[in-house]
């Protein structure tokens, strides 16, 4: 390191190098009173110039340390003990909580896919509603991005889940009086409906367009803390003869959200459309976008019907066995005498673990999942 | 690009006619949204198109979009007589909203396609015709009567067709999604419906609140298949069965002691829990009945 890059003044800096001191390595083994006689300064100012020196080298060699490991690489026991810190977004249901270890995990793309009328659209609504849990009610207090590809998204239905949400919220926590009427105030509808960026997105371009410019976004939005995209796919589903570009696009597409749900520390969910794939003479029943899609997401939960219920199942998670758990769609407004005044009303426990049975195997039935 | 605020981002919904059925609907056929009608033939899917044809015309004051329609059709002939019929009806049911001089067939525009490819030149450029409509009132309902009957025909089923076929419906649907987006249009699209063959996997998954749709007895499922189904937002259901009645009079004539039973269900919709509600067709249009 030179001399000049040091916090000096410019004439301190001036006499060293004139005196010939160039690097700071050849201050290291000089006295206070051989430098003060050597730059005609006073011994207290020499002793400041050692000083300062000396910090700049320890600091120097502070970098080299960590430079020894290639830059911003972390110990394995750092990324553990990171971990635990980690937020989720409650899905609301306790059962698809538990088999998420949680939630929706922040810092990973999460994929949910299912056939139309299964509840996806429901589901991404209802974590930009919970996203806003305030803190002190265990949520997160952030605020929501949610891409509509589809147009399925209806501002009514945002308006009853998130009644149904601070209803529930009121409900499970015991309130002094004058706290409650605080938390009710503070809490509104239309609150949580201003909390939520949303996109309407009508062509393959935009998409593209509007997650190259999602990080721009994030960072005059910090508070930003899921990005639900509903759906990843209806877009790319016309106008791609070329399959291979389609991929290449994709998952350009991929690694950018990945990199922003760790960079920001967000929870990315992509929402995916179900489609039938030839193979050896049949059809069988897989999410879109193709095989090499399906290495793009962190998560993959895919919902199913069993019966007249519906299931959510864990296709895929680096860190959690495969399981399935029943979950709801309900409404507060249209079903009185539903017990729970819920979207995803709290079911009967009954997670069923999975051994390897994969949900493709079984031809075209999402049903053999369940054993 | 800047994120749309929701508090201002309109709901519109256009009525149906009917008050039952605009609060089975909550409201009507919601606008910026592709609606779909499932039904077999003769079940009414083209007489509750007709209907909005006239009830988009209502003003905003009467559930309806103050608006001219477009109906597009792909099965022949288009109903003149029955649309006459039911215009007469919907002036006289609505006495102090028009004045006397209004003619309600001013206001919707007929255009019949006879293949996909046609239909997607035809909305390649609708929205020069959008924005100068040949009426007063703007457009902001456009009726399909029906998809299936574009589709029938030319394709066969391999999967390289399939998959072409496949890309076709989602290219209609973006279009028809961004035209919706523009002018803030409903959009109603009427389906056929093919019978249900045992051990179809694909077809006889379950999609939507009901598990199985029957219809005269029959099982059957929405044509064209799954790929179609995630271009739609919302899915409705017509069935129709016959029973023979007993000694109880009801609402419609029984004929020879049997009546025809008609029901609208909710496949899926995204603003819509799953339900179900009978309806009748009579001279006047199509009307709920209160359970």
């Amino acid at each position: 390191m030179e001399v000049c890059n040091l916090p000096l003044s410019p004439s301190q800096r001036a006499k060293l190098v004139s005196a010939g001191y160039t690097t700071i390595f050849s201050l290291s083994s000089i006295s206070p009173l051989d430098l003060a006689r050597d730059l005609n300064v006073s011994h207290n100012e020499a002793a400041q110039i050692l000083k300062i020196a000396l910090q700049s080298t320890r600091f120097d060699q502070s970098i080299n340390n960590n430079a020894s490991i290639v830059t911003g690489g972390q110990t394995a026991w750092d990324m553990l003990r990171e971990e635990q810190f980690i937020t989720r977004i409650t899905t609301s249901c306790e059962d698809l909580d538990n088999i998420l270890g949680g939630g929706i995990n922040c810092q990973e793309v999460t994929e949910i896919g299912g056939v139309p009328g299964i509840g996806k659209t429901q589901m991404g609504i209802q974590l930009a509603v919970n996203v806003q849990i305030p803190l002190e009610c265990g949520g997160l207090g952030g605020k929501a991005i949610y891409i509509d590809t589809e147009g399925s998204f209806m501002v009514e239905r945002v308006f009853q889940i998130a009644e149904a949400c601070i209803e529930d919220l009121l409900e499970s926590r015991v309130f002094q009086q004058q706290d409650y009427q605080a938390c009710r105030e503070r809490m509104q509808p239309k609150t949580f409906l201003t909390n939520i960026f949303y996109f309407r997105v009508c062509s393959y371009t935009e998409q593209i367009a509007l997650i190259n410019y999602l990080e721009k976004f994030i960072t005059e939005n910090r508070d930003v803390k899921i990005v639900i995209i509903d759906s990843i796919t209806f877009h790319f589903r016309q106008d791609f003869d070329d399959l291979a570009l389609r991929t290449r696009v994709l998952s350009g597409m991929a690694l950018k959200l990945m990199k922003l749900a760790k960079s920001f520390s967000l929870a990315i969910v992509l929402l995916n459309q179900v489609t039938t794939k030839f193979t050896e003479g049949s059809f069988q029943l897989t999410l879109a976008l193709g095989d090499s899609w399906s290495h793009a997401c962190t998560n993959r939960v895919i919902l199913y019907w069993n019966g007249s219920e519906r299931f959510a199942y864990l296709d895929k998670s680096p860190s959690l066995r495969s399981a399935s758990a029943p979950y709801s769609v309900t409404s507060n407004l249209w079903n009185d005498e539903l017990c729970h005044p819920y979207l995803w009303a709290h079911f009967k426990r009954s997670i069923m673990l999975l051994g390897a049975s994969s949900w493709l195997t079984h031809r075209g039935s999402f049903r053999s999942v369940a054993v | 690009m800047k994120p749309e605020n929701l508090l201002n981002l309109s709901s519109h919904k256009c009525t149906t006619g009917c008050l039952t059925l605009d609060k089975f609907l909550s409201g009507g056929i919601p606008c910026n949204s592709i609606t779909e009608i499932v039904s077999e033939s003769g079940c009414g899917k083209t007489q509750i198109s007709l209907q909005f044809l006239l009830s988009a015309q209502l003003p905003i004051s009467h559930g309806g979009l103050s608006s001219s329609s477009l109906f597009i059709h792909s099965e022949y002939p288009f109903p003149f007589r029955r649309l006459h019929q039911l215009t007469l009806s919907f002036l006289s049911s609505n006495p102090n909203v028009f004045s006397s001089s209004y003619n309600p067939l001013d206001h919707i525009f007929v255009r019949d396609v006879q293949s996909a490819e046609e239909l997607i030149g035809l909305l390649a450029q609708i929205d020069r015709f959008i924005e100068n409509p040949p009426s007063p009132l703007p457009v902001r309902l456009i009726v399909i009567d029906s998809i299936a009957a574009l589709f029938r025909s030319e394709f066969d089923n391999t999967p390289k067709d399939l998959k072409r076929r496949s890309s076709l419906f989602f290219k209609i649907a973006s279009m028809l999604k961004l035209q919706a987006k523009k002018f803030n249009l409903a959009v109603l699209i009427t389906n056929q419906v093919v019978d249900f063959i045992g051990n179809d996997v694909v077809n006889g998954m379950r999609v939507g609140n009901l598990g199985c749709l029957y219809t005269s007895g029959r099982r059957v499922c929405p044509a064209l298949g799954l790929s179609w189904a995630n271009c739609v937002n919302s899915r409705l259901f017509m069935s129709r069965n016959v029973e023979i009645v007993g000694k109880e009079t009801d609402l419609e004539e029984p004929i020879g002691g049997v009546r025809t039973r008609r029901k609208l269900q909710v496949v899926f919709a995204p603003h819509l829990p799953e339900s179900s509600c009978e309806f009748v067709v009579l001279r006047e249009g199509v009307f709920g009945v209160d359970s």
